[in-house]
């Protein structure tokens, strides 16, 4: 039916695609538990302050309730075990609207919702950090970020022939997984199962055990399948230690599910930014200037500064560069990484800043970027491990008929539109993380079967599938034979499903045990071959009932030498009613260079997916604090727009062939961040190309193109 | 939410019985919002009176040539009734621009006239909102207001109403026709029907404690070949309108002689634009005219500090709109 | 696309496929409720790909209940405001009690172990719970359990026939239209429903001609997108998602490409 070696690079239908067809696939609260109790939070209506009193008098005696519990009653934690956020009720402080103050655990969802309502909360209220627009100029420098300096930007600006210095905008973003953070936890005995999302497994698990002062292997985390994460359930937020405290509290297993509305203010955020970037260049289009400064907020307790000149440190070539970063503590929850963190946002302002120049010098934006392709990296000197700017560019030109394109804006009228073209460049950088991996590999007469385990993740990404397709081809086995379990840490230990590490760490993991247990088959046989036998084969030949053994995996120490990133070029063809200001994006080109494409029919849903991201940044996404408050006023899904169907349109995506073998040894680079990096800015110009207007603040709804 | 009884009536003297007996029961039909605002505490009811066996779900013709829309009969229902499609396609597209597919399936006509506002102040509890709690000042007005209304608000309220169908409605002289409690029926004109907040931003609509929309009623007119309900929102579909503008208009030779325009998303009930309909009577349907119609009835808006905008996207919506009305919806 | 009930003719390829992706435990899942040409034509329409089987998915499959097990008996007593509903679950009849604040969704999730529907919101902003409520799809979260009285629901567990899978599920299989797969059973629903509201020509926002009616309307892709954006897929599957309603809409496969260059 097929030649050897092949299921790698074919478009596999995901294998977990049945189960999602079908309502199977279960996720955190769907696991079937007996007898359940149902937890339900209670937030702080105050930014800043302390809890004077809770009155949970009538909460308590409401029918079907078991428990509240808050401040004043919970068990005492470790509060530096690695939870992201606080809220664990381990004091009477407030340091932002929204914090989780209390649980009221109930017979019935029902019961405990309503119980919840009844709870009066007093507070001595203190003045609160909130209004960024104004405290952003006091910003600090962040403890983990040096201004990184090359060359002498003052005098390249103050000699440039063009220039472009502006402020770029970007709201606070909330990642909102379809799935929101919900947890079944369950003691049995000294021992916690919990059933709960988790990007990075044995990270939850890690975290979750030091704060409850349990040994790890006390704890295990099962999350076979994640409704969505982008970031949010990476490192996990005082939901998940406030359901096993809850069960622990009323000796039953509880359901703990966090309400849509709660989701603004319990699990991260992608902060606002303010960033200043300011290009030189000569008369003929050579950049000799790029200075990123980025303002920006994280919260009283933590600190967290998404790295938003990640893009301006590599994407060009420049004798004389500056990136800052300055941070202000304000009353809102902990930011956390968010789907491309620093690059998505940063390549906003980057890319659209050079579309700015290229437009005042009248050059195309493609050819300008094309004059400044770094031959090496230029923050260290490193020789790329591959780099595919300018075929991406190049072919996307081709392919998206870019030479249509006016270089003047408002030429392209169609009836009540206006019709504009736009191109930005993003990148994000491939790394290989520790990973380990049993493979077992079981024989029945003639037929062999594999078994591959993993505290891997799969939050829609397409690891099961790509994991079986990687150990069919080095087991030379049907896919059907091979048996993917990730999602539970009990399983060796694995990298996470963050920072697009975990297609890389995991099936170069996988790779390698099955290339293990092939060596221990051989050796075992005592015989020497002339072409190397496959492990089915030698599992029939020496009549081997069962095997397994377990890799551990570390990225190659010569990757090191190399400066490895994923790169894309995005083109998008944007519609904007005359009348209304409504923007349509009906075209959208995403040309990605991401070394091996594993299974280019997930791979190209992965990089729709990060599109529709950026669409959404570009469009129709933004949280809104009210400043006298610190509530957020975009408070539902009716609120805060996620991109609707009717908001996307035609999409493509092209992957430039890469055979990178520098970065690690099956060449992968990843996919899942990269390919929202760049859309925004792709879309701001291309409503810059049609409508003469720039929008430097996301996101550029009706009103802002009036 | 509270706990509340949940009441099955058969019919409606027994459900204007049941209503009648507990001040605190509210009526239960597609439930699409009422059960929203209860799972956020806004909502109080401490008894539901299902009302959605009562019949009450038919679509037919009056004997003077207009239409009649079950008050208990679901959005889809009438958005894709052959009468109303034929005649009255301004009400199918309004209907249809709103909510989604299942919450129209869902959603009854007389409850679509019911939905409450959807500032966000109102909808949440921690936050100050005379509409939810009198008295207790207004979120919205030195707060984000950026969705709020530019016409006809008051110190004490600034919400919008959320409907489209009702903003078609309004374009279309509808009447709603009304059971109290003690089965006594009347007929509302639909600019009656809602309210501007004034001092009692707490009550939407006229209606009394008991009150059951039996059904809706338009009369017969000839703007089906000139009409269009434009919306305009922050995102491409299943999003509440920043402005709508439902326009329609008929034509004697080449002049307007008669003009239906109301708009939504700028006030606390659907905005009869009155001044741009006498400005476009027995004028010519040009641009030029649509603006100044346009720019006229815009010219006594008030605006707030987020929603300026509504201002100018006001006026190029029914500019918008009357243009796509007179080419027959397209564009 | 009509199912009949021949046996597909097999080319020597597509034999050649089954035999090397068939199960070898082929009686027991079978038995266990799925057929063997059910599983070819999975395998044949999956197109470009092919599905791979995976023997725990198949388990975790083939074991878990279609119909909801018994629901356990409640003390009206302990319950709030307990209704008493009796209604059909994809086609089975069954009796709860319910506290009249628990809505559909939860009855489904918490009562019926009808785990599929799921919760992304709770207040129909984004269409996770979507079943068909007597032929209709509808927000399951803003449906109370108490006034289901003698509906006919049916959830994302009933949408196969049998163990055949519908062809909304077959395409969304092929065309990839999920990612994390948490809005999926809301999309397929809502896309399966939506099928029916095509044949009955109703119309929609984007519709051309209001005034035309009707007969079955032909969707197109600009149709699809607007009809179901009450279903949010945060994962970005959309294009994907088009495209499977598309095919099953249209009978004809659709373009579905990704260039390696």
């Amino acid at each position: 039916m097929k030649d050897k070696n092949t299921n790698v690079g074919s478009p596999v239908s995901r294998i977990d695609g049945i189960l999602k067809v079908t309502g199977k696939a279960d996720y955190s609260t769907d696991h079937p538990v007996k007898d359940p109790a149902y937890a339900v939070i209670f937030k702080s209506t105050i930014a800043a302050g302390k809890i004077r009193n809770i009155d949970s008098v009538a909460a308590e005696k409401s029918p079907g309730v078991l428990a509240v519990i808050t401040h004043k009653n919970a068990p005492k934690l470790n509060t530096k075990g690695g939870i992201r956020g606080g809220a664990m009720l381990q004091s009477a402080d407030v340091l932002f609207f929204g914090q989780h103050i209390g649980v009221v655990v109930a017979e019935t969802f029902e019961q405990a919702r309503h119980a919840a309502d009844l709870v009066k909360v007093e507070y001595d209220q203190k003045e609160a950090k909130i209004d960024f627009e104004k405290l952003h100029r006091n910003g600090v420098k962040p403890k983990d970020k040096e201004d990184e300096k090359r060359g002498d930007v003052k005098v390249a600006l103050e000699n440039a022939a063009f220039k472009v210095e502006e402020t770029y905008a970007t709201p606070i973003y909330h990642h909102h997984p379809l799935e929101p953070h919900a947890t079944i936890a369950e003691w049995q005995g000294e021992n916690l199962i919990l059933y709960n999302s988790a990007q990075i497994v044995n990270g939850a698990q890690n975290a979750a055990a030091s704060t409850l002062n349990l040994k790890p292997e006390n704890v295990r985390i099962v999350s076979p399948y994640i409704g969505g994460g982008f970031g949010s359930k990476g490192g996990q937020w005082g939901n998940l230690v406030l359901a096993a405290v809850a069960a622990k509290m009323v000796k039953r297993p509880v359901k703990l599910a966090l309400a849509r509305q709660q989701m603004f203010n319990s699990v991260g955020l992608r902060q606002r930014n303010y960033q200043k970037v300011s290009l030189a260049a000569t008369k003929d289009g050579k950049l000799t200037a790029l200075v990123h400064e980025t303002a920006t907020h994280a919260a009283i307790q933590d600190e967290f500064v998404e790295p938003c000149g990640d893009c301006s440190k590599i994407m060009y070539d420049t004798p004389n560069s500056l990136i800052t970063y300055r941070v202000t503590p304000m009353n809102l929850i902990l930011p956390t990484y968010t789907r491309g963190p620093g690059k998505s946002t940063g390549s906003f302002a980057l890319e659209s800043a050079m579309d700015e120049l290229a437009y005042k010098i009248k050059m195309d934006p493609i050819e300008f970027r094309l004059k400044n392709e770094p031959e090496k990296d230029p923050s260290n000197g490193k020789p790329w491990s591959s780099r595919k700017v300018v075929e991406c560019l190049k072919e996307g030109a081709k392919a998206f008929g870019w030479e249509k394109r006016k270089m003047e804006p408002m030429q392209n009228v169609q009836g009540n539109y206006w019709v504009g073209y736009g191109v930005a460049c993003g990148t994000y950088p491939a790394h290989q993380r520790d990973s380990s991996a049993i493979i077992k590999l079981n024989r029945e007469g003639s037929n062999v079967t594999a078994i591959i385990e993993l505290a891997a993740a799969d939050l829609g990404t397409g690891t099961y599938t790509i994991l079986a397709q990687t150990a069919a081809d080095a087991l030379d086995l049907p896919i059907n034979k091979i048996t993917v379990r990730i999602g539970d840490s009990d399983l060796p230990p694995a990298a996470g499903s963050v920072g697009s590490v975990g297609a890389t760490s995991y099936a170069n993991v996988v790779n390698d045990a099955c290339m293990k247990i092939t060596d221990e088959l051989i050796a075992r046989s005592g015989k020497q071959f002339f072409a190397r036998p496959t492990a089915a084969q030698l599992m029939v030949s020496e009549k081997i009932a069962n095997i397994q053994t377990r890799a551990d995996s570390k990225p190659m120490e010569s990757a090191e030498q190399y400066s490895s990133h994923s790169f894309n070029a995005n083109f998008a063809e944007v519609w904007v009613n005359q009348s209304t200001g409504m923007v349509r994006v009906k075209r959208f080109l995403a040309v990605t260079g991401a070394g091996k494409i594993l299974n280019p029919k997930t791979a190209r849903s992965q990089i729709f997916g990060g599109n529709v991201w950026g669409i959404g940044m570009a469009l129709t996404e933004e949280s809104v604090v009210d400043p006298r408050f610190g509530h957020f006023v975009t408070r539902s899904f009716a609120d805060y727009h996620v991109p609707s169907n009717l908001d996307i349109g035609e999409m493509e995506a092209i992957f430039i062939k890469e055979d990178d073998k520098l970065a690690n040894k099956l060449g992968i680079k990843g996919l899942g961040e990269v390919g929202i990096v760049g859309v925004s800015a792709a879309v701001a110009n291309a409503v810059f190309n049609a409508t003469g207007k720039r929008i430097r603040e996301l996101p550029i709804l009706p009103d802002k193109l009036l | 939410m509270r706990p509340f009884k949940y009441t099955n009536a058969k019919d409606v003297p027994s459900a204007l019985k049941l209503a009648a007996g507990n001040p605190n029961a509210r009526f239960l039909a597609g439930g699409t919002n009422l059960l929203d605002l209860m799972k956020e505490d806004v909502e109080r009811p401490d008894e539901l009176i299902d009302i959605t066996r009562l019949g009450l779900t038919q679509i037919k013709a009056t004997g003077s040539g207009g239409i009649s829309i079950g008050g208990l009969g679901r959005n889809t229902d009438a958005a894709n009734h052959p009468l109303v499609r034929q005649h009255y396609p301004l009400l199918s597209q309004a209907i249809l621009a709103g909510a989604s597919g299942q919450i129209r399936n869902m959603a009854t006509n007389g409850g679509n006239l019911l939905q409450r506002t959807r500032c966000p102040y109102f909808y949440d509890v921690a936050m100050p909102c005379n509409k939810r709690e009198p008295g207790s000042g207004c979120g919205a007005m030195e707060g984000i207001n950026r969705m709020h209304a530019i016409f006809g608000w008051s110190e004490k309220c600034i919400a919008v109403f959320p409907s489209d169908m009702a903003v078609a409605l309004a374009a279309l002289d509808a009447v709603v026709k009304i059971t109290n409690a003690s089965g006594e029926e009347r007929v509302v004109d639909f600019a009656d029907f809602h309210r501007l907040p004034g001092d009692m931003p707490e009550k939407d609509t006229n209606l009394s404690h008991g009150d059951l929309i039996t059904s809706i009623e338009i009369p017969k007119n000839n703007l089906a070949d000139h009409s269009y309900y434009l919306k305009v929102r922050d995102r491409a579909s299943y999003a509440f309108a920043l402005v709508s503008v439902a326009a329609a208009f008929e034509m004697k030779g080449n002049l307007i002689s008669k003009v239906r325009i109301a708009m939504g998303g700028v006030a606390h009930k659907p905005w009869r634009a009155m001044k741009a309909e006498q400005m476009l009577i027995g004028k010519e349907p040009t641009e030029a005219n649509f603006k100044l119609a346009a720019n006229a009835e815009m010219a006594d808006a008030k605006p707030l500090e987020h929603n300026k905008f509504k201002v100018e996207l006001g006026s190029r919506s029914i500019v918008r709109a009357l243009q796509m009305a007179l080419n027959g919806g397209k564009s | 696309m009509n199912e009949d009930d021949q046996s597909p003719q097999l080319t020597e390829d597509e034999k050649k496929l089954f035999e090397d992706l068939m199960p070898e435990d082929l009686a027991e899942i079978i038995d266990a409720g799925v057929n063997r040409r059910h599983f070819l034509k999975l395998m044949t329409l999956t197109g470009g790909g092919m599905l791979a089987w995976q023997s725990a998915v198949a388990e975790q499959v083939l074991t878990r209940p279609l119909a909801p097990t018994p629901p356990v008996t409640f003390n009206p007593e302990t319950i709030e405001n307990g209704v008493n509903v009796a209604l059909k679950i994809n086609g089975a009849p069954q009796k709860v009690t319910v506290d009249s604040r628990m809505t559909l969704l939860d009855t489904l999730r918490e009562k019926l172990d009808l785990t599929g529907s799921k919760k992304g919101c709770d207040h129909g902003q984004c269409g996770a719970c979507t079943v068909i409520l007597d032929g209709r799809r509808v927000l399951s979260c803003l449906t109370l359990a108490a006034s289901c009285e003698g509906k006919s629901v049916k959830t994302i567990e009933g949408i196969a026939q049998g163990n055949q899978l519908h062809p909304v599920q077959t395409a969304f299989i092929k065309y990839d239209g999920f990612q994390c797969g948490f809005c999926t059973p809301g999309q397929i629903c809502s896309a399966v429903a939506l099928l029916d509201e095509a044949k009955n020509g109703d119309a929609s926002y984007v519709t051309e001609d209001l005034r035309k009616k009707s007969g079955p309307a032909m969707l197109s892709k600009e149709e699809i997108r607007e009809r179901m954006s009450g279903n949010i897929c945060r994962c970005g599957a959309y294009p994907n998602i088009v495209a499977a309603i598309q095919e099953v809409h249209s009978g004809k496969a659709v373009e579905q490409n990704w260039l390696l260059v």
